[in-house]
């Protein structure tokens, strides 16, 4: 594994949740967080057990999607490796006696994560990271870690497609359905209010009203299902649902295809019922 | 059904007054859950008749090692472990419901609890999560999932870190009942007189708070009540016979804001059960309609970036909301 490079490496432990309960015990096993960038172009996270010199854990992590924070209820020096596309949690535990450089190790660290070209920052006074032994004398196993959205995009990379992408996101469904932006069509487009009436809840306490629909815009179950349907979308698994609003089954791959395909529908929309108005 | 190993088809709630009086309205219970913003004399004082306190609080990664009170394997009364994650407020209501006596149950609550007698709090755990029409109940409250949201990896809300514990009295001594604990906890013996079981449970409850350094835990309570609207438009006919308007009015006012609450947890309610994407569809069509999905879509791009930028900087996580 002569091509592997080691971008930065700290001591660290791991820490477990205990059974179902919401606590997090620390593993005395000494060990150290490795972040490497492997042959294969992708970033490995691992873990290494430096009492026997395995590898342990070997993440293979996408640009963006995770990132290492400290957990702040905890007043010890405890961390959280968390992703934005699925809710598995690492934690650990920093084990370099002194905490000077945990801000160092942890930003760097946080770079890395979010674009692997990252050009990190050292303090003039230290020196470079300790990367202890050649990280690819892994003889244990390596055990990949990936949840079935990343397996449908490292298979979608493999085969030369662009599945849904990892990347951080252009924009999100959750800013354009502000109340800011849905407010001026109540005055400006005061016809188009009565066709949404159908698609509020059914057993809604109040009539369908304009004041309702203002209200239901800003409440925070409405933004909670507005953010659902926009990760939905990220994954670019939805081309079966959006059928059933008589979309064609592209717009279910993303959230640009998804409004193209409403603008078109708008569009056509408008076109047959102007046709229709200009045979009067 | 949940892609999750250990969610047995149970959905995440959310921890809301509003929700959990539904739930208590399912079970056929006339009880409702407020919001409980002080545990001062006065506060506690204008919700009776009140039964039981819940303590819900984000987790909290270090261990509290020192159990205050003591553990009562023998404990007379209800209490059901946790097996199940997404199902801890219902839990925590059952826990609670079980130890209020002489209360009106609906009949398949009543015969779930006459069930589980004298079975140990593990299997009665089991037992009450094996129970499709009380997983049905809770799940009635979160959104359908039509959209098969489950099984897409995506991340969980934050809610799903909260924790409830209950406190109560049950034959003259305050008990905790947390379902992540082996056996139900007992804070000792109180005074009848005065206010009662309150007292006593606002001391180990304020207790508990000091233990975690200032600032460091986010929790909120609720209380477990008698629905107060029929007592209280009672009184006011009696004012009202009585000739005594003033007191009357006041009563009018308690009885308007008691019913606006109620018409607020009718609407989220509604809000919660709903399958949104057809409104999310038709808001998005209409916004293209009017030409103003275009600009809409620049001003996102826009604030997307903005927050990316901020966010790469301080290396914090992308979640929204």
């Amino acid at each position: 594994m002569a091509d592997t490079e080691t971008l930065l490496a700290f001591k660290a432990g791991r820490a477990f949740r205990r059974g179902t309960t919401n606590f997090v015990d620390p593993n005395p096993t000494k060990g150290a967080i490795l972040l490497t960038m492997g042959e294969d172009g992708l970033l490995h996270f691992m873990w290494k057990n430096r009492t026997n010199d395995h590898v342990e854990e070997d993440l293979i992590l996408f640009p963006s999607d995770a990132n290492f924070v400290k957990v702040t209820q905890s007043s010890g020096r405890i961390y959280v490796l968390k992703f934005s596309s699925s809710d598995q949690r690492h934690f650990f535990w920093l084990q370099d006696a002194s905490s000077a450089r945990d801000d160092e190790f942890v930003n760097n660290l946080n770079g890395y994560l979010q674009d692997p070209e990252y050009s990190p920052v050292w303090n003039s006074s230290s020196q470079q990271p300790q990367a202890s032994t050649s990280t690819g004398s892994t003889g244990s196993n390596s055990q990949l870690q990936l949840n079935p959205e990343q397996l449908a995009q490292l298979q979608a990379i493999l085969q030369g497609t662009r599945g849904a992408s990892s990347q951080a996101p252009e924009l999100s469904l959750s800013d354009i359905l502000t109340p800011a932006n849905v407010a001026p069509l109540f005055t400006s487009h005061p016809e188009l209010i009565p066709t949404l009436f159908p698609h509020l809840p059914p057993d809604l306490p109040t009539p369908p009203s304009a004041e309702a629909l203002q209200r239901i815009i800003n409440s925070p179950q409405f933004r909670a299902a507005v953010s659902n349907i926009d990760q939905a979308l990220r994954t670019g698994l939805l081309g079966g649902l959006v059928t059933s609003l008589g979309l064609p089954e592209e717009a279910g791959t993303g959230i640009e295809p998804f409004l193209r395909a409403i603008q078109e529908q708008a569009d056509k929309e408008r076109r047959d019922s102007g046709d229709q108005m200009d045979t009067d | 059904m949940s892609g999750d190993d250990d969610s047995s088809g149970w959905q995440l709630t959310e921890s809301d007054p509003g929700v959990f009086t539904a739930l208590l309205q399912t079970l056929g219970v006339p009880l409702i859950v407020d919001d409980l913003y002080s545990l001062d004399s006065e506060s506690l004082a204008a919700l009776q008749p009140l039964h039981a306190l819940i303590f819900l609080f984000k987790w909290i990664p270090t261990p509290e090692n020192a159990v205050a009170g003591t553990y009562d394997p023998d404990f007379p009364g209800f209490f059901a472990h946790q097996v199940v994650n997404n199902a801890c407020a219902t839990l925590a209501v059952l826990n609670a419901l079980g130890n209020i006596p002489s209360l009106k149950k609906g009949p398949q609550l009543e015969e779930l609890m006459t069930f589980t007698t004298g079975m140990d709090p593990q299997t009665r755990g089991l037992v009450i999560t094996s129970a499709d029409w009380l997983r049905e109940a809770h799940n009635s409250l979160s959104p359908p999932s039509a959209i098969s949201l489950d099984g897409l990896g995506l991340p969980k809300r934050s809610e799903d870190a909260y924790h409830f514990v209950v406190y109560l009295p049950v034959m003259g001594s305050i008990y905790e009942l947390d379902g992540l604990k082996p056996h139900a906890v007992k804070h000792g013996v109180y005074d009848e007189s005065g206010e009662g079981w309150l007292s006593r449970a606002r001391e180990v409850i304020e207790n508990r708070i000091a233990t975690y350094p200032t600032g460091a835990l986010e929790f909120s309570l609720l209380a477990v009540r008698d629905d107060p609207l029929s007592t209280l438009e009672s009184e006011l006919n009696a004012l009202q016979s009585a000739g005594k308007q003033s007191e009357a009015a006041e009563l009018v006012v308690r009885i308007a804001n008691e019913n606006s609450k109620r018409e607020r947890w009718a609407f989220e309610n509604s809000l919660r059960r709903h399958n949104h994407i057809g409104l999310v569809y038709n808001l998005l069509v209409a916004l293209a309609k009017a030409g103003k999905l275009e600009p809409a879509k620049e001003t996102a791009k826009n604030v997307m970036k903005e927050r990316v930028e901020k966010a790469k900087t301080r290396g914090e996580d992308m979640d929204e909301d």
